[in-house]
């Protein structure tokens, strides 16, 4: 960032005598130094973070205040209002999300990253506003919905139309969406930690130092600026867990089990009706959302309010044991149907929040099944509903890490760490072994896009130098003998080029050609070491990416590959060929279907 | 339709941070006022719906009270009070399964303020409810040393008293007796106060302790009818009869229509005038209530005897069989019952020969070996038959009580 100004060039006219720059302008000029791009974008997060922190404050006042307004203080069953409010808001959402804030359906999640890998950092800020109408109506209205997904688009709304404004690089621009959508889905959970992670994980996919630091910066600054107006209170009241013989995760495990199933019975759902839905005519938009606020109100009108909003009240009361485990059944099915209908029908809200619900429902009927026949387990129904939190994020969302460090976070009790990870691997492998689209990338390729699948990218086998690597050459020359004896050594060989050990360390190649003709030029009496270039050829290790070695085969013919502890020690050689052959045989690019 | 931000920031760093630096505070400041009114009117009607719930509460209708509890709580939900009310609750509501969440918001309260007695007493309360002693112990320990609002003294004698309660009800007399002595040096000085602690006392079988405090009130309002009876009482159970027919004599005269008083002063003259080893009574008088108390022995055990169908005469006969080996129609039971009683039958034959001797016993130990037989038929009798009535019921009282009655 530079002033044109203050950085002028131009001499002082003669006329003029050179006047010393006052103390304001000299300071300006210092600050000018020191606010290179990495420091600005540092500073910048911090920003995103409180302005993102700021909005979803104002997101869920704006929720909190259309649920008192709509459904009162707390819904009861059979009240007309669960019925009607719903239906009514879904007709008054579909008609804005129709007319004046087309861009908002779908997952925010994708969104950003579609802005990151496609659109250079490129949201509308209408979308923030849509989102933030839309969403506070829907969920506010008891549409089966969460907060975080439009607060994670919220934040990276804020964030891309702060980088617009700013002209910053197009490298940082396209990072600013996702540093925003950890700042807005950090103060949505009041979880710094799961937010940066779950931005690493599905949105990034890489870690740098100067991505997770602005990351972490706006995650942090906005769980700050929430904390200060909303307080510090964690979303649950964590009951006591426990977690005492090590023979009880195999009941965590059954509960992964179960709650992989249960991911893929909701993810095939979601994946199944959205798109008919979307395809039907575009008149039927209208009402699919109140047609979904229907069945929500009717479920609720029936005698389970509790599927309605985000369901974090109701989560508390299952931790305590409030429920039986029929009852606890039953909410994870219904909330599974409600949810599926309200997402698919093209209203505006996340899955976190329903997932997580889903989930602690389904732990707590689990662990409490499981009670009845092992009466010695010693898991509270509490333990079981965090855990199961955990399985469904696990499975559903297919996040594995935000998942353990989100119920670490959720519950501050890292004594149900080992049943966490238990639960959340097999919920993990179960889902990924029944549904190979991980959600998000189903949603995307819905939508038309092709974005790349982060969950794919950590799978995929990483070639490495040392899959492309040739053997140990049989000559190797030494730069410390004669030309004459080198040209020796090698003029009945069939080898083109040959690697030279350098003095004291370092490699050098050369042709054979080269050697002969420096023969025949009567140079027979210099050593190779003499002769050859100071600069030695750049090493690679055996278990770096094969990538780094492209940097260099169409430099050098061979490149030696050596071993990190010693490096003198010849592991074998890159060429040009090698690497080419290797990237031949394993890689084709694929284009994935939507199906 | 497209919407774009006209592009207004310079791109010179330190005015960029600038204008957000100042942009932030703008924001933080209207985003203050609006939590701010949004918060007063949540705090309304939080304040509202609270006073709703305790109506409902104090109505016994905890159910509804808990829903106006929770709606409050949403209105303001780091309200401390509504967390208290709601807790206390879901605790009355008679569902143990709204325990664990009365509990949560409990120790959740306590963490924030462990010194808060109102807060330990609740916690207190829902440890009793779920008949843990040693919590419930601790933390209604913790509410008698905590931090009360208002009326300290007053607060940490309830809390104590409703531990004593609790623990007498989970049948630990001894902690309970513990407290009680600490709740007895801590009394005001109100009569009330006393004759509560006397009843814990009483309850607690401390009858000597139980005596103190019903004497204490006595003391101060001497024709209290509760404490006449309750001293008499308890004077009685520990087996100081003297006190006893004293105090029971006064309380039948304020309060004739206690027909419990009448049956214990009934009891009472009868065990003074039964007693053989009452001081101050002439050897004659002594000689003759042993002679009586003999007497009714026998007729205690024939008619204990009869009652389970055994024959004393044909028992003692065949003292074999009576002693244990059951014959083929006879249960176990029957047979160690009709041993028993022909082996008391048999000893009150042997003493029968020695009463004649009573007369010039002197200071041998007759009185005692023959009263002994005496005590040895009305408990096994009492045991066997049951509760005895009358003079009998007197010499079993005098058998339990001997030593204090001897003094």
């Amino acid at each position: 960032m530079s002033d044109p100004a203050s950085g002028s060039t131009a001499a002082p006219s003669p006329q003029i005598p050179l006047q010393r720059p006052g103390a304001p302008r000299r300071l300006f000029s210092t600050l000018e130094g020191v606010f290179h791009e990495e420091v600005f974008f540092l500073i910048l997060s911090v920003f995103i973070g409180i302005f993102s922190g700021l909005a979803v404050v104002c997101f869920r006042l704006a929720i909190d205040w259309t649920h008192l307004a709509l459904l009162g203080p707390l819904p009861n069953s059979h009240s007309w209002r669960l019925f009607a409010v719903p239906a009514l808001a879904g007709l008054v959402v579909a008609a804005l999300v129709l007319h004046v804030f087309p861009g908002i359906r779908g997952s925010g999640v994708n969104q950003t990253k579609a802005a990151l890998y496609i659109f250079n950092g490129f949201i509308p800020f209408r979308t923030a506003i849509g989102k933030f109408i839309c969403a506070g109506i829907a969920i506010g209205s008891g549409q089966s919905l969460g907060p975080e997904d439009p607060s994670l688009q919220i934040g990276a709304s804020i964030a891309s139309a702060l980088g617009r404004q700013l002209d910053i690089s197009r490298e940082k621009l396209r990072l600013m969406a996702p540093v925003g959508a950890a700042a807005g889905l950090a103060a949505a959970f009041n979880a710094p930690i799961s937010a940066v992670l779950f931005v690493i994980e599905e949105v990034i996919g890489r870690w740098s130092a100067g991505i997770l630091g602005s990351v972490v910066l706006s995650a942090v600054s906005s769980v700050v600026i929430v904390r200060w107006f909303l307080g510090s209170e964690p979303l649950f009241r964590i009951p006591v867990t426990t977690f005492k013989r090590p023979t009880e995760l195999l009941a965590y495990a059954v509960l992964g089990i179960v709650g992989g199933l249960a991911s893929v019975l909701f993810a095939k759902s979601i994946g199944y009706l959205r798109p008919r839905l979307k395809a039907l005519p575009r008149w039927t938009h209208y009402f699919q959302p109140a047609l979904a606020g229907l069945l929500v109100g009717l479920i609720a009108f029936l005698g389970a309010p509790q599927v309605m909003g985000a369901g974090y009240d109701s989560m508390d009361q299952a931790m305590h044991g409030q429920f039986g485990w029929r009852f606890l059944a039953i909410l994870a099915i219904l909330k599974i149907v409600a949810t599926t209908f309200s997402f698919v029908s093209g209203t505006p809200g996340g899955m976190f929040a329903p997932t997580l619900f889903i989930g602690a429902m389904l732990g707590g009927a689990v662990g409490d099944i499981e009670r009845i026949f092992f009466p010695h387990l010693t898991g509270s129904t509490g333990t079981y509903v965090l855990v199961g939190m955990g399985v469904l994020f696990a499975g559903f969302l297919r996040v594995p890490m935000t998942s353990v460090f989100m119920v670490l976070e959720v519950s501050g009790n890292y004594e149900i760490i080992v049943p966490v990870i238990v639960a959340n691997t097999f919920s993990y492998l179960v889902s990924r072994a029944l549904q190979s689209i991980p959600i998000f990338d189903l949603l995307t390729r819905q939508d038309g896009l092709i974005l790349p699948s982060l969950e794919e990218d950590r799978e995929e086998a990483i070639l490495r130098v040392e899959d492309a690597m040739l053997p140990v050459p049989k000559t190797i020359l030494n730069a410390q003998d004669y030309v004459d004896a080198n040209a020796r050594r090698v003029q009945d060989l069939t080898d083109s080029t040959f690697l030279v050990r350098m003095h004291p360390s370092g490699w050098s190649v050369i042709s054979r050609e080269q050697l002969l003709r420096l023969f025949r030029e009567g140079k027979g009496e210099h050593t190779l070491s003499s002769i050859l270039p100071v600069q030695c050829l750049p090493s690679l290790y055996p278990d770096l990416p094969l990538d780094a070695a492209l940097r260099y085969v169409n430099d050098y013919p061979l490149v030696p590959v050596v071993n990190r502890a010693n490096s003198r020690q010849l592991e074998g050689v890159i060429s040009r060929e090698s690497v080419f052959e290797k990237y031949g045989s394993s890689r084709a690019i694929q284009v994935p279907s939507a199906d | 339709m497209s919407w774009t931000l006209p592009k207004l920031v310079p791109r010179s760093a330190p005015v960029i941070l600038l204008i957000l630096t100042l942009a932030a505070a703008s924001g933080f400041a209207a985003v203050s006022h609006l939590v701010s009114r949004y918060n007063l009117n949540q705090q309304a009607r939080g304040r509202r719906l609270y006073a709703a719930g305790l109506t409902e509460a104090s109505a016994g209708h905890f159910d509804d009270a808990i829903d106006a509890f929770r709606a409050a709580l949403t209105c303001d939900p780091t309200n401390s009070q509504y967390q208290l009310s709601l807790a206390r609750a879901l605790r009355d509501s008679g569902d143990p399964r709204l325990l664990d969440e009365a509990e949560s918001y409990l120790i959740a309260l306590w963490q924030r303020a462990p010194q808060d007695a109102a807060i330990n007493l609740a916690l207190a309360r829902v440890a009793a409810h779920r008949g843990s002693i040693e919590d419930a112990t601790r933390y209604y320990h913790n509410a008698m040393y905590g931090v009360w609002n208002s009326d300290p003294d007053a607060n940490r004698n309830r809390a104590r008293v409703e531990l004593i309660q609790f623990l007498l009800k989970k049948n630990a007399p001894a902690q309970a007796e513990s407290e009680i002595m600490a709740l007895a040096t801590a009394l005001p000085a109100d009569p009330a106060s006393h004759l509560q602690t006397a009843q814990l006392f009483a309850q607690a079988q401390d009858y000597a302790g139980a005596l103190t405090q019903y004497e204490d009130v006595l003391r101060v309002d001497p024709e209290n009818p509760v404490a006449l009876t309750g001293a008499g009482e308890a004077a009685y159970r520990s087996g100081n009869y003297a006190a006893a027919q004293r105090y029971l004599r006064l309380a039948a005269n304020t309060n004739p229509q206690e027909a419990k008083v009448h049956e214990l002063l009934f009891t009472t003259d009868l065990i003074l005038r039964a007693n053989p080893f009452r001081s101050h009574i002439s050897d004659a008088e002594r000689n003759r209530r042993i002679t009586a108390a003999f007497a009714q022995a026998e007729d205690r055990l024939t008619e204990c005897a009869q009652k389970n169908g055994v024959d004393l005469a044909s028992a003692a006969a065949t003292p074999k069989s009576a002693s244990g080996e059951a014959s083929a129609d006879t249960t176990p039971t029957a047979a160690s019952t009709a041993s028993a009683l022909a082996a008391l039958q048999a000893r009150w034959t042997a003493t029968k020969a020695d009463l004649k001797h009573l007369s010039s016993a002197g200071e041998t130990d007759l009185p005692d070996t023959i009263m002994d037989v005496v005590f040895q038929i009305e408990q096994q009798t009492a045991a066997t038959c049951g509760q005895p009535e009358g003079l009998d019921l007197a010499l079993l009282l005098i058998s339990q009580k001997r030593e204090a009655l001897s003094q």
